[in-house]
């Protein structure tokens, strides 16, 4: 049933000359902005695809559920085609012709299902900025053949009224917390609960997927990591007794003793001047 | 030789001694030099060649994952710090960030260390493993890490991981720091080779303030 509909999308070529543009604008770093790193997705249930990149085959018999990457690809235009595995690349199911990759950024493509269930891929820019010590990143997309939803962690709404293929992000204290997404604003919970383990430093970007008619909603998780930041500082003693510095009054005493040799100096000079 | 000639001289006398000991005093309250800097800055710009991911076929240089939700990772926490050389026996507790400060949260009693529980543990192959302890306090006297600038490169010390396993470690460099200038994102890296990395306050006290102008930091590595 799904794969049919697949073919249809792929026959009337209805995603095509995707652009990152906006993607470019949004995460570009300033400085020697040259390739991008890029990671795959797969939320489209039951349908392993090959991915070409180019016309190259690049993933073989990626499944659905995997994240594939990151990949580094030098700044420019980029032909993406997902067949099924073993066919060739003309056949391709789903295909995005000069997609434009910009320099300097962190995208994850994900193929997946668009709110009413057809198969797209949509390009998503990821926050790879630092996150504060003790902190962890969590960003939520929608990417499910499923109308607006809540997420909530441990019980209380974190994000609201989210639709695909859209995001919603936070940077939250580091640790465990227990989320489930709901249709929105009601308490019908659409998937899970599930323990998600926000590792300090790190981004963890879940993606709702599957469909809600053919009642195979999941979650896919990528996770990005070294985006700790270091503590503020380390304070580490008020006693004051282990203190290396010098004193105050020792500098008074040296300015003293400087005083003392120079004035008895000068009267000693004067002294022998006058006698002569 | 006049009575105000001999003034003048017992002055100069009086000033020269007064010189000779503010300078033995400057002399000898002056830090100990650092020691293996280049050393430790070598351990963070290294980082172990990590192993190669294969896939079954496609392009080998593509890592393939299961979109899993991530879980908790094994980390082994160090418990137990022993120093012979400046004789610290510690325990040592998982500890993280001061929410109100944003810095490290270094057990408030100072008879015992804090393993940074963010970065890495004893079982990660490359990184820092962050301790931290308390020089001295104003009402608990010396703390666990009241002789650590005494440490010396070669000196050695074990660290006890929750799995039971002693670690010994060799002491590379040990360097002193003003707070405002420490570089650390050195020190609390999770990549470069894997190391040990012991941090307390040091340098002049300010009695105001009731702070340690510096860090001390030694660097040490698996022996």
């Amino acid at each position: 049933m799904q794969f049919a509909m697949f073919r249809r999308v792929a026959a009337i070529g209805a995603v095509s000359a995707l652009t990152f543009a906006g993607v470019g604008a949004a995460t570009m770093s300033p400085a020697y902005a040259a390739s991008s790193k890029v990671s795959v997705v797969h939320g489209i249930p039951d349908t392993p695809v090959d991915v070409y990149v180019n016309g190259k085959k690049t993933l073989d018999n990626f499944k659905p559920g995997d994240v594939a990457g990151p990949l580094t690809l030098p700044e420019g235009k980029y032909d993406i085609a997902l067949t099924k595995p073993g066919e060739a690349v003309d056949k391709a199911i789903l295909k995005v012709d000069d997609a434009a990759v910009p320099g300097g950024a962190n995208i994850s493509l994900a193929a997946h299902l668009s709110a009413d269930g057809k198969p797209q891929i949509t390009p998503f820019a990821n926050d790879v900025s630092k996150v504060d010590a003790g902190k962890a990143r969590l960003i939520v997309r929608h990417t499910a053949a499923a109308p607006a939803v809540d997420v909530r962690a441990g019980g209380k709404p974190a994000f609201e009224g989210l639709t695909n293929p859209k995001e919603a992000k936070a940077d939250v204290a580091a640790g465990t917390v227990k989320a489930d997404v709901v249709l929105a604003g009601t308490d019908t919970v659409a998937i899970g609960p599930a323990d998600l383990n926000l590792k300090e430093g790190t981004a963890t970007i879940v993606y709702a997927i599957g469909s809600a008619d053919a009642k195979n909603l999941d979650l896919v998780a990528q996770t990005i990591s070294g985006l700790h930041s270091a503590p503020g500082g380390v304070p580490s003693g008020t006693g004051g007794q282990a203190g290396t510095g010098v004193d105050t009054w020792w500098y008074v005493l040296a300015g003293a003793g400087v005083l003392l040799l120079v004035g008895g100096g000068a009267r000693v000079a004067t002294a022998r001047a006058g006698r002569r | 030789m006049t009575v105000r000639n001999r003034g003048a001289l017992a002055a100069m006398a009086a000033g020269a001694a007064a010189l000779t000991v503010a300078g033995v005093v400057a002399c000898g309250s002056r830090p100990a030099e650092d020691v293996g800097a280049d050393e430790a800055a070598a351990l963070a710009s290294t980082t172990p060649a990590p192993t190669p991911t294969t896939t079954a076929s496609g392009d080998p240089s593509v890592p393939v994952n299961a979109g899993t939700l991530p879980a908790a990772g094994a980390t082994v926490p160090p418990v137990r710090l022993r120093i012979p050389p400046i004789g610290v026996a510690a325990t040592v507790n998982p500890v993280g960030i001061n929410q109100r400060t944003d810095e490290f949260e270094v057990p408030p009693s100072v008879d015992q260390v804090g393993w940074y529980r963010y970065g890495p543990g004893l079982e990660a192959g490359t990184g820092s493993v962050v301790i931290a302890g308390h020089v001295d306090s104003a009402d608990q006297g010396k703390g666990a890490f009241f002789r650590l600038r005494e440490l010396d490169r070669g000196d050695t010390l074990t660290v006890t991981g929750s799995d039971g396993r002693e670690r010994p470690y060799r002491v590379v460099a040990r360097e002193e720091y003003a707070k405002t200038g420490i570089p650390l994102d050195r020190y609390f890296a999770r990549d470069g080779s894997p190391r040990l990395t012991l941090i307390t306050c040091g340098g002049p006290f300010d009695a105001k303030t009731r702070h340690y102008r510096d860090n001390i930091v030694v660097t040490a590595v698996p022996a």
